[in-house]
């Protein structure tokens, strides 16, 4: 909540400084109402993410045009989106690789837990950045692991990168066509300028490519990444078995199994002593935290509720109709806020004909994904037995 | 970096009451209702007692519609009768005339349906909560919890806006709070145990406003404190899409996240064709149910 005020009053502050703000934040909203139409309902998209994150950690980043410096401003941004990311795609996995003096260091493997990356990123703010970065080096290790998973998987590299060289061992090109032939999706996030070869790495992978103008865009920029992007046309598909684990909550007293749960990420703490726990179905193994692999037999464990949290994109509210303020006094559907002159644009949905105010409008299709009209109405509120 | 100063905290309370004439208990006994009503005014009033900061919301629903009951657009006109208490019987009086209203105006052409439509109150709710975030002054702090009382079923068509609700509410951090007046509610379960709220079938209705004052009024966080029912075994198994039924292994589709008791060659949520398994084996214990692979 305090970071939300801070935010608030640093939006306020920023206004007065005018037009390059007022043009930013254009450039957001605009951005933000284009990823939003382009959500189509029944889009393949590829779920199972496998996202490394290469972080240029160069001379250039301890540049202070982003505050305290580039480095830092993105560790910290890249923190809130590690969450973000693994809140959204709960059965995805990430990884982090830094650059800097001509070498690639892989800061955290490929995992699925967030917390681990997180302490990584914090870890992080001790190291300086120095010399050059090298692209190909970084790409390279990464598709070292990103070559080894199934073909159903997704998988994504996002650069962020602050110089405006890269000094590379080999040909650039081969990297880009490695990229291509193990349908790696390459996406590149600017905080100097253009650079043409990370235009085209994305380009011919079918990534993204931009260059933030400031911490906000920067931080929007980053966001793009937290919807799964549209699978690639030669992604593999395939049904994964999975187990749905009952929460044992108490065993019985003959049941001398204390469960042993064995976790890799966390050395510390590696073996824990349960006595509440997710069962395996399959092996009946005991597990302390849901999505993990068992560690007996392999089955991904889930709960249905992590799959559940990323139905939105699939069944995404289908965007409203913006219309002009009519003058006849009515109430936004949703907040029951009282809508008057001062709300040039009211939103109508499609489906179910109620208006919303453009908060609400905003909230039901990045928050809550529902439309109270819909939701409300018989004819109307089931969402997705209709196409099942 | 706290501002202790000029902190104002409120606790906002939203009820959500299913009306649905056709829930079970009430078309066996019409004046449930009305003791529901009672009850939930009390406890409404309870809850403004607390703290002159405290704020309440209440929304009704049914079958095919959600209204906010309180607060209201145009308030009914009161005489002063007494200073302190004219907030409490605006409350019950608004409630009640506004609950009038909605009553006479469900439409009797469409036929009356046992499935009430609290994921839609839900979301109206979360969007006034929303708002009231927006609209707060600097400071102000908003301690936000819904309580829905119900006697209908949770139906797994409403899973999807359900889910929808209770991360949104979560990451809001709302609490959601349910009070069930018949049967258990596995779907509003697994709601107030994402959000920390509590759950309770209440054992017998005759008791409801005891119940209420006792498990619900507390704020969540003096709950610790007290001693309240233990938590309930939630059930998080996932319902297969073809047939809605619970099941401990599945098969989920990589690009849709369908999830299918079966395999099959083809996803029926987004078309995909999948590529047949290849030679793993699939190990199956002596005791579950086989699983055929291939059709
Ligand atoms: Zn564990
Ligand atoms: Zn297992
Ligand atoms: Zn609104
Ligand atoms: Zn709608
Ligand atoms: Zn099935
Ligand atoms: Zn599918």
């Amino acid at each position: 909540m305090a970071d939300e005020e801070e935010e608030k009053e640093e939006a306020i502050k920023e206004d007065d400084h005018g037009l390059l703000e007022a043009s930013v934040a254009d450039i957001i909203h605009n951005a933000k109402r284009k990823r939003q139409m382009e959500k189509k309902v029944g889009a393949r998209l590829g779920m199972m993410r496998h996202l490394y994150i290469i972080l240029d950690a160069s001379e250039s980043m301890s540049i202070q045009d982003l505050k305290p410096t580039r480095f830092l401003c993105s560790l910290k941004l890249l923190e809130d989106f590690i969450e973000e990311f693994f809140y959204q795609n709960p059965i995805s996995q990430l990884g982090v690789i830094i650059t800097r003096n001509k070498r690639a260091e892989k800061v955290s493997e490929l995992a699925g837990n967030s917390k681990k990356h997180v302490k990584e990123m914090q870890n992080m703010q001790q190291i300086a950045p120095t010399g050059e970065p090298s692209l190909q080096n970084s790409i390279e290790l990464a598709l070292k692991s990103l070559r080894l998973l199934p073909s159903h998987a997704s998988k994504e590299i996002l650069i962020i990168v602050g110089a405006l060289t890269t000094c590379d061992p080999g040909d650039i090109n081969e990297t880009i066509q490695n990229m291509k032939t193990d349908s790696v999706r390459c996406s590149v996030i600017g905080l100097a300028a253009e650079l043409y070869i990370c235009k085209r790495m994305a380009t011919a992978t079918g990534g993204e490519h931009g260059v933030a103008l400031d911490d906000k865009h920067y931080k929007e920029q980053l966001n793009a990444h937290i919807d799964p992007p549209p699978a690639a046309t030669r992604l593999d598909a395939a049904l994964v078995k999975m187990g749905f684990p009952h929460h044992a909550l108490h065993s019985s007293a003959n049941d001398s199994t204390m469960a042993v749960c064995i976790h890799a990420e966390n050395s510390d703490e590696s073996v824990k002593l349960l006595s509440t726990g997710y069962l395996c179905p399959q092996c009946l193994s005991k597990h302390c935290e849901l999505p993990v692999e068992c560690r007996a037999c392999g089955l991904t464990l889930v709960s249905a509720p992590h799959l559940a949290r990323s139905y939105h994109y699939l069944f995404p509210v289908e965007p409203f109709k913006e219309v002009s303020y009519s003058g006849t006094p009515s109430t936004c559907y949703g907040c029951q806020k009282i809508l008057s002159q001062k709300d040039k644009k009211v939103y109508t949905c499609n489906k179910c004909n109620q208006t919303f105010c453009l908060d609400c409008e905003i909230f039901i299709h990045e928050s809550l994904h529902t439309c109270p009209g819909c939701a409300t109405n018989q004819d109307t509120y089931q969402r997705s037995t209709d196409r099942i | 970096m706290f501002k202790m100063s000029n902190e104002i905290e409120t606790s906002l309370l939203i009820i959500v009451l299913d009306v649905n004439p056709v829930q079970r208990i009430i078309k066996q006994e019409t004046r449930i209702l009305t003791q529901c009503l009672d009850s939930t005014i009390v406890f409404a009033n309870a809850h403004l007692m607390q703290s002159s900061n405290n704020q309440l919301a209440v929304i009704a629903c049914h079958s095919d519609g959600a209204k906010f009951l309180y607060p209201c657009e145009k308030p009914v006109e009161i005489r002063q009768i007494d200073g302190q208490y004219e907030k409490f019987t605006m409350v019950e009086r608004t409630v009640r005339q506004q609950l009038q209203q909605v009553i006479n105006e469900i439409s009797l052409d469409k036929p009356l349906n046992g499935e009430s439509l609290i994921s839609g109150a839900l979301t109206m709710a979360l969007c006034y909560v929303a708002r009231l975030e927006r609209e707060k002054i600097a400071g102000e702090k908003i301690y936000s919890r819904i309580l829905v009382i119900t006697a209908s079923n949770d139906s797994a068509t409403q899973y999807m806006n359900y889910m929808n609700i209770f991360f949104t509410a979560q990451k809001m951090g709302i609490i959601l709070d349910v009070c069930s007046l018949d049967q258990e509610l596995t779907l509003l379960q697994q709601g107030c145990d994402i959000t920390g709220g509590n759950y309770l079938k209440v054992p017998q209705l005759s008791g409801l406003l005891q119940y209420l004052l006792w498990i619900f009024l507390p704020d969540p966080n003096v709950r610790s404190k007290l001693v309240l029912p233990p938590p309930v075994k939630v059930d998080y198994r996932a319902a297969c899409f073809c047939h809605q039924e619970l099941i401990d292994i599945g098969y989920v589709c990589s690009i849709c996240l369908s999830i299918f008791c079966k395999f099959s060659p083809i996803c029926t949520t987004c078309h995909t064709v999948f590529k047949m398994p290849g030679p793993i084996p699939i190990k199956m214990k002596k005791k579950k149910k086989t699983i055929d692979i291939v059709h």
